[in-house]
């Protein structure tokens, strides 16, 4: 049984259509077919929040859609980030994650930075309980979130001070094409001074494998 | 994994969707997607067609009519926490969409889609059996309710038939004097239950409870009833003691199994105390009493 259909998606400011069986998931259409690899997978089960995205500005889980059901809507990728109107270069967000080192080792960050702009654009000004909340369906394998939750704080302060821009729109003109996918799109680049070779490794046993590692992390506020 | 191919429709009316589903042999039924999309990935389900009802406009809404509280089939987690409505007059709704996976899922998973899932760990289940929900089933035949204690048979089982759709699940408006409250105990942010209880208590002119309505999460093969300690508690003044009694009943009617997280005696403890919890909440949202009664 083969029977695809033409989505058409307006990615990034961009209309982009591709050619899709109905069991593709969305998030395979925007890293395969439409070369946006800055989304990441991480779990595959719905758990981790690397394949985080907006779709008509709100955040959903990327392997938990069917790429067919996002047809005619407009898809907000990592990689449109740079092209917002409060962005210089890098968006304060991703520049608040490079400030307060909420990148680690980076797997998570695409999705980080998704769930944070969904927040910042709803609620210009969180206390840390709703930073958590928002990034609550995000995990983070290095365990980073003490500078994730700080870099989100850096990005609001700094939004704040910025002359009102209209809220974050994505801009229409922006090249959001494939070429766009900057640096913060397909992991970070290694600092200064900082050399990477090899396979990244944290150490952790099975630390990638998600969720089912929590079972020996039970937290005290559970009741 | 991916899913297995299937043929994707999209109705766009009721009407389309029922005569799909009657058309089409064994057709499984999309909406929000959270959990069917990774059972179809894992291929714990393999249709050969799916129907998504995200299309039916006709389906999406969350509001009072009629003497009920309406949530249409498309109505997501986050519209019941973005409502003003739930937040002033449905405590144990207001309780449990936080409570429900996390802000992602929440924006496209549903609460029939959840009720419709028959999961036993899922929240709302428990919800509409405290508040005694039905839900709207729409076939071939046109509408009927179904009473949620008719509802669920086994675990991801429901007393539906084939070419039936959940359209809508309701509870009845909140009367004065009444109060609700939901509490779960989990592992982690935005896990599924180890146990759960949703409580909803009304009281008459005098302040003795007039009903008492008790739902409970992930100790059963279903969401169940806890009607032993509703039966103890109809007539009575809310006290902590009755509220503990209350609890101890409804943990001898779970049943729920030992696993990693815990043994059946743990979860039956944490039944009880959910449910005292849940019926002091209850009765303080009902407004008869100031603070709580419960540990």
């Amino acid at each position: 049984m083969t029977n695809t259909r033409e989505i058409t998606l307006t990615v990034n400011g961009t209309e982009r259509s591709t050619e899709v069986e109905p069991r593709r998931l969305l998030v395979h259409a925007i890293r395969e077919d439409l070369d946006l690899t800055g989304t990441h997978i991480g779990c595959d089960t719905g758990n981790c929040g690397a394949c985080t995205v907006l779709v008509d500005g709100e955040p959903i889980k990327s392997c938990l859609m069917f790429a067919a059901q996002a047809d005619g809507s407009e898809v907000m990728t990592v990689e449109g980030m740079e092209d917002l109107p409060e962005s210089d270069g890098l968006h304060p967000l991703q520049e608040g994650f490079h400030e307060e080192h909420g990148l680690q080792c980076g797997y998570c960050t695409p999705g980080m930075l998704m769930a944070g702009k969904a927040l910042l654009d709803e609620n210009p000004d969180p206390d840390e309980a709703e930073i958590r909340e928002a990034i609550s369906g995000n995990l983070c394998r290095c365990t980073g979130y003490q500078n994730i939750v700080k870099s989100i704080e850096y990005a609001a302060d700094k939004l704040a001070a910025q002359p009102a821009a209209d809220g974050g729109t994505v801009a229409i003109d922006g090249d959001a094409g494939p070429a766009a996918a900057g640096s913060a799109a397909d992991g970070p680049e290694p600092f200064e001074g900082y050399e990477v070779d090899g396979e990244f490794t944290c150490g952790a046993e099975n630390c990638c494998g998600g969720p089912a590692t929590d079972a020996e992390h039970t937290g005290g506020d559970n009741v | 994994m991916k899913a297995a191919n299937f043929e994707h429709h999209e109705p766009t009316s009721v009407s389309k969707a029922v005569s799909l589903l009657e058309s089409l042999e064994e057709p499984t039924i999309l909406s929000g997607g959270q959990s069917l999309v990774p059972m179809l990935r894992f291929r714990l389900a393999r249709p050969d067609t799916v129907v998504d009802i995200n299309g039916i406009d006709e389906l999406d809404y969350l509001h009072e009519e009629g003497g009920y509280l309406k949530i249409g089939a498309l109505a997501r987690h986050a519209d019941v926490e973005d409502s003003e409505l739930i937040e002033e007059r449905y405590g144990s709704f207001a309780d449990t969409v936080p409570l429900v996976a996390d802000p992602q899922i929440r924006n496209r998973g549903t609460i029939v889609g959840s009720v419709a899932q028959a999961d036993p760990k899922g929240d709302w289940g428990s919800v509409l059996i405290a508040h005694d929900g039905e839900v709207v089933a729409t076939g071939p035949d046109g509408e009927r309710t179904v009473p949620i204690d008719e509802l669920f048979l086994l675990p991801y089982d429901t007393s539906l038939d084939e070419d039936e759709l959940i359209t809508e699940a309701r509870v009845p408006i909140p009367v004065e004097r009444e109060g609700s409250a939901y509490h779960k105990l989990k592992r982690k942010t935005g896990d599924y239950a180890m146990a759960g209880v949703a409580a909803r208590l009304i009281f008459d002119d005098d302040g003795r409870i007039e009903d008492a309505g008790i739902g409970m999460t992930a100790v059963d093969i279903t969401n169940v009833r806890a009607s032993d300690a509703e039966e103890r508690l109809g007539g009575e003044r809310p006290d902590p003691e009755l509220f503990a009694e209350a609890g101890e009943l409804a943990a001898e009617q779970s049943n729920p199994e030992s696993d990693e997280h815990g043994d059946a005696s743990y979860k039956e403890r944490m039944v009880e105390v959910l449910t005292q919890r849940a019926l002091g909440d209850a009765a303080e949202r009902a407004g008869v009493i100031k603070r709580r009664v419960s540990p």
